[in-house]
């Protein structure tokens, strides 16, 4: 047992801990249980509005079932996972292809400039995700100036309809909303990795891409996995990126199902199994990131 | 035997209730013992359970079937002086009434007026019944009025406060199908549901068309700049109504999947955009051919035309009576007013001429059912453009055989969303 200190008082630091600890207890598992009573619940006769089932006795899992039901092939949801599914792996595929060598940039290169693209970094924060959404419709237009600029250049004298119902563009505005949030965390795992190694390679003959490969790489992979999951899940639920960049029943995903059944009408518990649903989905990746540090965090250990 | 009576009484209830079939109730009784002498009155009560029951056993209102809503409470008493004094709270979607008529009525009566906002009508039915705001008067559409009436969430009216109903409102918006007596409500706003588009870019007269609901589907030249309305019943009646079928309340499995399956066609054809932003983008030319209320054509014009566009390139075609949906929106007293003389006095205000007018062509686009405003009027004085004469209607286009979507059972609800989610989810 360890001993207690008695330079401070007892419990000061799982005190540090409680506002984080009733938050999550607040702000995630009291609504997330809400949504699992809506998924057993019934609805109100008159109102149709939903009448949680908080009892787990008194659950009926009806809506449930046919929920998941219709993610079997050829089920109602199928073609809508397997698109957001693939939406979300092109996304965060590009997102890293574009924000590793940005981070890598920056904690490795960039030397005076560093405060200046931290900055940089964080400045879409500064602008909310709608707006930079609703912003990309305008630059975007049939007559905006991206399509503007690339007649005028000869790139593609007759440019797409980016707006109308084009995957790639929701894709790309995934990217461009989701970025940021990609790169940071990134930059910190890449800062935290000791130079020392690098040198170590580097002395024993490694070429710098060989180094990279070895050493930078595989150190920065709980990095990697922890930003993706961050950028991934938010991604997998969202449903206003397409809305605004598409609006096409075409390039709809997972979430503007989930929206169209809380919105309104007498099945909110489709709507909320369908979030039942994503999230054990999503805890399979999540779990499979939190495997992936403790083995990290063992073989930093081991050495 | 007053055991007998008694289930005799309850499987009637039962019946009326909608709680049990036509066919459930004859065999019951039939069980009981109920011989042919009882047949001509089942009858009666047979041709009256042809209509659905909806909350709280209230029949479902159709335009050749009006229902009187039960009355839960007596209305105000007459003569009594309104409010002053404290906050007036109106509940309403953004955007939807002006703000410069509803100051007035705060200035005329020497209270501060409030707008308190709802995105849709089910987001504010549920804030409603959960008590989560505390309003004097809401906005309502007639397919929510039997929960209403049931939840006991809008109160009764006295006509006395209301004069302006009989006086300035269309005749047959006076004692509607869905509220005979205007019990509960007066109508707000009237409109239809047909096609928007612009004659610029779209090269057919669709109004000429034998079938201008088919233009949706021989769009493929307009592919992209094509919209359904973001609403399960409305593009749903779309398809319907495609095919000559008129009855857009149904609840028949096939005909909804019929439905569907048409909705799904247009996906290859013109991959329609789903959304309720006809109003701006048929005038900023972001969309060329768009399911459209007839509100949103005129709302383009007052509001959103780009500076130099012609107003005559905004075109709108409706169905004669009976062919497309027609619907109206309403004001109602909430059950939570602390002002119901002042909440009376709101309903009257809002169906005065000048404030329905000003509201219309100043602000909303939607038109009030007055019978001051006419389309050749507003086309003469040059307050709208001959191209959209038809956005305006005329009261002989509401009546009994008028298309309305109106009330669905739960069932049917959920069977009408599940194939809109089916439609939207894009498979």
């Amino acid at each position: 047992m360890r001993e207690h200190s008695g330079i401070y008082p007892r419990g000061l630091w799982q005190a540090f801990a409680l506002p984080g600890v009733v938050w999550l207890l607040l702000l995630f598992l009291v609504p997330f249980y809400a949504v699992i009573g809506v998924a057993f619940g019934g609805v109100d006769p008159i109102f149709l509005i939903p009448v949680p089932a908080w009892n787990p006795l008194d659950w009926n899992a009806d809506s449930v079932v046919q929920t998941l039901r219709g993610f079997l092939p050829g089920g109602d949801y199928w073609a809508v996972f397997l698109r957001t599914t693939l939406y979300v792996a092109i996304a965060l595929a590009l997102c890293l292809l574009i924000g590793y060598p940005v981070a890598y940039y920056i904690s490795r290169h960039a030397k005076r400039t560093k405060s200046v693209l931290l900055a940089l970094l964080v400045l879409p924060f500064w602008v909310s995700y709608l707006m930079r959404m609703l912003a990309w419709v305008n630059l975007f237009a049939p007559s905006g100036y991206v399509n503007d600029f690339l007649a005028w250049s000869h790139i593609l004298p007759d440019p797409p309809d980016w707006l109308n119902g084009n995957p790639v563009s929701v894709i790309l505005a995934l990217v461009y909303g989701y970025i940021p949030y990609l790169i940071l965390p990134l930059l910190a795992a890449l800062d935290r990795i000791d130079k020392s190694l690098l040198e170590a390679a580097r002395d024993l003959g490694a070429s710098p891409f060989r180094a990279f490969l070895h050493v930078t790489l595989p150190l920065s992979m709980t990095g990697v996995l922890g930003a993706s999951v961050i950028i991934a899940l938010p991604m997998f639920g969202d449903y206003y990126t397409p809305n605004i960049i598409s609006g096409s029943p075409t390039t709809s995903m997972l979430g503007n199902q989930i929206d169209l059944f809380f919105h309104g009408g007498p099945q909110p518990a489709i709507g909320a199994s369908l979030t039942l649903i994503l999230s054990l989905f999503l805890a399979v990746l999540m779990t499979y990131y939190m495997h992936s540090v403790a083995r990290a965090t063992r073989e930093v250990r081991d050495e | 035997m007053r055991d007998h009576d008694a289930g005799v009484s309850a499987i009637l209830e039962d019946l009326k209730a909608g709680r049990i079939s036509r066919r459930q109730a004859f065999k019951t009784l039939a069980a009981l013992g109920i011989g042919t002498a009882l047949l001509p009155a089942l009858s009666r009560l047979a041709s009256a359970d042809d209509q659905l029951m909806g909350p709280g056993g209230i029949p479902l209102a159709r335009p050749n079937k009006p229902v009187t809503l039960p009355l839960w409470e007596d209305p105000i008493k007459s003569g009594l002086e309104p409010e002053t004094d404290g906050t007036f709270t109106i509940f309403n979607y953004a955007d939807y009434i002006d703000k410069a008529l509803v100051d007035e009525f705060g200035k005329l009566h020497k209270v501060k007026v409030q707008i308190t906002t709802f995105d849709s009508i089910d987001q504010a039915i549920t804030r409603l019944a959960t008590h989560a705001v505390r309003v004097d008067v809401t906005e309502i559409v007639p397919d929510r009025l039997a929960q209403a009436v049931a939840g006991k969430l809008i109160k009764p009216v006295n006509p006395d406060y209301v004069p302006n109903l009989k006086k300035n409102v269309w005749p047959s918006l006076q004692s509607p199908f869905y509220d005979q007596e205007s019990r509960y409500t007066v109508p707000y706003t009237v409109y239809t549901t047909g096609i928007g588009w612009r004659s610029d870019k779209v090269s057919e007269d669709i109004a000429k068309l034998a079938n201008p609901w088919s233009i949706f589907w021989n769009a493929q030249a307009y592919k992209g700049y094509v919209g359904v309305l973001d609403d399960s019943r409305e593009a749903l009646a779309l398809a319907m109504l495609y095919r000559g079928f008129y009855d857009i309340n149904t609840e028949d499995p096939a005909a909804i999947d019929k439905a569907l399956e048409d909705l799904k066609a247009l996906i290859p054809i013109c991959n329609p955009k789903v959304n309720i932003t006809q109003y701006q983008t048929l005038p900023e030319g972001t969309s060329w051919l768009h399911q459209s209320w007839s509100g949103d054509l005129l709302a383009g014009v007052f509001s959103y035309l780009p500076e130099g566009t012609d107003p005559s390139v905004l075109q709108y075609w409706a169905a004669p009576r009976g062919k497309g949906p027609i619907q109206n929106d309403c004001w109602a007293i909430s059950a939570t007013t602390k002002k119901p003389v002042l909440a009376h006095l709101w309903l009257n205000y809002i169906i005065d001429n000048t404030v329905a007018t000003d509201n219309f062509l100043n602000f909303n686009g939607y038109q009030p059912p007055m019978n001051s405003i006419t389309p050749d009027a507003l086309v003469a004085q040059g307050r709208i453009p001959a191209s959209l004469r038809n956005a305006v209607m005329t009261p002989d286009e509401v009546g009994p055989d008028s298309l309305q979507e109106c009330t669905l059972t739960a069932k049917g609800q959920a069977q009408w969303q599940s194939a809109y989610a089916k439609f939207v989810s894009g498979a």
